[in-house]
């Protein structure tokens, strides 16, 4: 805690000297309780400013002083009367007490600062680790991402080039060998054609894979603009259907939309878009001419509620939150068997970035029927 | 034309659908399944010449069924890969496959190490011949010796054993430690520098240009192959 500093001790001698020194040429006339508060008050200031080991020492010294200068007989330390002792040692006591009250009261104070200096410490501390931890968990986030990335580039933009690499060298082959007449590779038209329809559908799916990816990493870099403008879901709906036309030429789409439902005020391309995603997804995952229905209800007051329903093999529930994981494909097995090239995995996630964006939910629930999978997202109505 | 029977193994039906074709133009049967449990019953039913298979299918992989493959027959397997999943492909190499294919590729590409594996197999009695002629070099197994154009190459017994060993598997992918087993022993199959040095002596015995191999061939990162005639 407090040591006696030399700085300290040195206040409470000089201290005591120049009251001394100022109070003897008066000491005939003033009363010696004048001379006792006048010396308490530098054992006080004393106390204050340096703590208490000083404060003791102003006081003996005062003591003695007092007893040396002030009590009669002066200059020597012999008392005369009872009542000069009592004085005395009261002023004694008193000093000691005082010193040593506001020496703690000091130390409080010092301590409490010391305290503060410590929690401001620790804080700082604290603050810095939670720092580190964000951007750890920031540069986590990022590299797992770049490894879906980089495992999707892998395998989404390899598998289709390697479909189409082989079947273009094949029909090279063919025909710089038909030219020069000694072949050994003889293909039937329907193989050509085979090919040929290969070539074009994987083209398809590297566009729109790539496509995919670009919507994805504008969502997530937030940088899309939605034009929100009142408009009527009906219109939206039909709008995906019809750019849906082509992957669901095998399944009957059919569109329920309640009687007057009011606008909505959203971005209307932003609602087709993920429409044609749900439609997209349950034409991968459900048999050829099963039932794609899509729904449109008011839901409470201030939302629609738009949903897309198939028949195919369903979602089990532990999935149905991770579907919408990017990159994520729950039944990739489904789309095999139904000799489709799986999808990407992106769909879903890209329908909950829009959803989102329009500040509604996306999730999933069993088909009304009891089978096949009901996608469910809502809008905001908006406000007049 | 041959009627060899090809087994394409893949769980992308774009591949499959296209490599059907374009193996049956070429005059190859063909049967195809989506993973490692429909080929094994395809195998056992079919009794394919030679298998083409992907690695990462669901299921039972391309490694398992390489395993499982080997266990049972001497069949020839090429595997797909993707580029930089060399660690894979060693493994695959490992686990009894012959020779490895990166995707994308050319359709001459897959045909020439077909017939090589194909070719691997119709030469498999090997083992009983007296000896072996690879281009220019004759390893002829009674007297131990080999011959360059006509010349002894004198080769130190380690030299012998590992010429022999890639010799009776001319064509196939050998990694490191197939080669460091089958010549050193099981102790052995991480001293890949054992490996490059005696791969170099025997490279100047028996290359016409040892720093163009013609007949020992590096296979990067995973280990040889001795070069089979065409």
């Amino acid at each position: 805690m407090f040591q006696m500093t030399k700085k300290g001790a040195g206040a409470a001698v000089a201290g005591v000297v120049v009251v001394t020194l100022a109070l003897v040429p008066f000491r005939d006339t003033l009363s010696s309780a004048t001379v006792a508060l006048t010396l308490l008050l530098v054992v006080l200031l004393t106390a204050t400013y340096f703590g208490a080991p000083p404060a003791y020492l102003a006081a003996v010294i005062s003591f003695l002083s007092l007893n040396f200068f002030f009590l009669r007989p002066f200059n020597t330390f012999s008392i005369a009367g009872v009542e000069n002792w009592i004085a005395l040692f009261v002023f004694l006591i008193t000093a000691l007490v005082t010193g040593e009250l506001s020496g703690r009261a000091r130390r409080r104070a010092e301590e409490a600062q010391q305290r503060k200096i410590e929690i401001e410490r620790l804080y700082k501390e604290l603050q810095g680790t939670f720092a580190r931890l964000s951007e750890a968990e920031a540069l986590r986030r990022s590299e797992q991402l770049k490894t879906a990335l980089l495992d999707a580039v892998t395998h989404d933009l390899r598998t289709p080039l390697t479909s189409i690499k082989a079947s273009v060298t094949t029909l090279l082959k063919e025909s710089n060998s038909t030219s020069d007449g000694n072949s050994q590779l003889h293909l039937d038209d329907e193989g050509r054609q085979e090919m040929l329809e290969v070539i074009n559908e994987e083209s398809d799916r590297l566009n729109h894979f790539i496509e995919g990816i670009v919507e994805l990493a504008r969502i997530q870099g937030g940088d899309l603009e939605f034009k929100h403008e009142w408009g009527p879901v009906d219109e939206m709906i039909a709008m995906a259907a019809q750019r849906a036309q082509p992957f669901a030429e095998a399944h009957s789409v059919v569109i329920a939309v309640q009687d007057e439902l009011p606008l909505v005020r959203v971005d209307p391309r932003a609602v087709a878009e993920v429409v044609y995603l749900l439609i997209d997804n349950a034409a991968k995952y459900s048999p050829a001419n099963t039932r794609i229905a899509i729904r449109a209800r008011r839901e409470k007051d201030e939302f629609m509620a738009i949903e897309v329903e198939d028949e195919g093999v369903g979602i089990p529930n532990e999935l149905r939150e991770k579907v919408f994981d990017k990159f994520f494909r729950a039944r990739p097995d489904v789309a095999k068997a139904l000799e489709r090239p799986s999808g990407m995995g992106m769909g879903l996630a890209i329908a909950r970035g829009i959803v989102q964006s329009q500040g509604g939910r996306i999730w999933i629930e069993d088909g009304r029927t009891g089978r096949g999978t009901r996608i469910i997202f809502t809008i905001p109505i908006g406000d007049e | 034309m041959n009627n060899k029977r090809v087994l394409v193994v893949d769980d992308e039906v774009q591949i499959t659908r296209v490599l059907r074709r374009s193996l049956s133009g070429h005059g190859y049967e063909v049967q195809t399944a989506a993973d490692g449990e429909e080929a094994l019953e395809a195998f056992k039913s079919w009794k394919p010449d030679l298998v083409v298979t992907d690695l990462a299918m669901p299921n039972m992989s391309g490694l398992e069924l390489c395993r499982r493959l080997r266990a049972a027959s001497a069949v020839p397997i090429i595997v797909l890969s993707a580029k930089g999943d060399e660690r894979i492909e060693v493994e695959a190499l490992d686990a009894g496959a012959d020779d490895y294919i990166t995707k994308p590729f050319g359709m001459d590409e897959l045909l020439a190490r077909i017939r090589a594996g194909l070719r691997r197999i119709d030469s498999g009695q090997r083992a009983e011949l007296k000896e072996i002629v690879a281009g220019e070099v004759r390893v002829d197994f009674e007297t131990r010796t080999v011959s360059v154009k006509g010349g002894e190459a004198h080769l130190t017994p380690k030299e012998y054993e590992l010429l022999v060993f890639m010799v009776r598997n001319a064509g196939k992918v050998l990694t490191h430690r197939v080669l460091l087993g089958a010549v050193w022993g099981g102790d052995y199959v991480e001293q890949t520098e054992y490996l490059r040095v005696f791969i170099g002596h025997l490279r100047k015995k028996i290359e016409p240009d040892p720093s163009k191999p013609r007949y020992i061939l590096t296979e990067p990162w995973i280990g040889y192959r001795f070069a089979i005639e065409s």
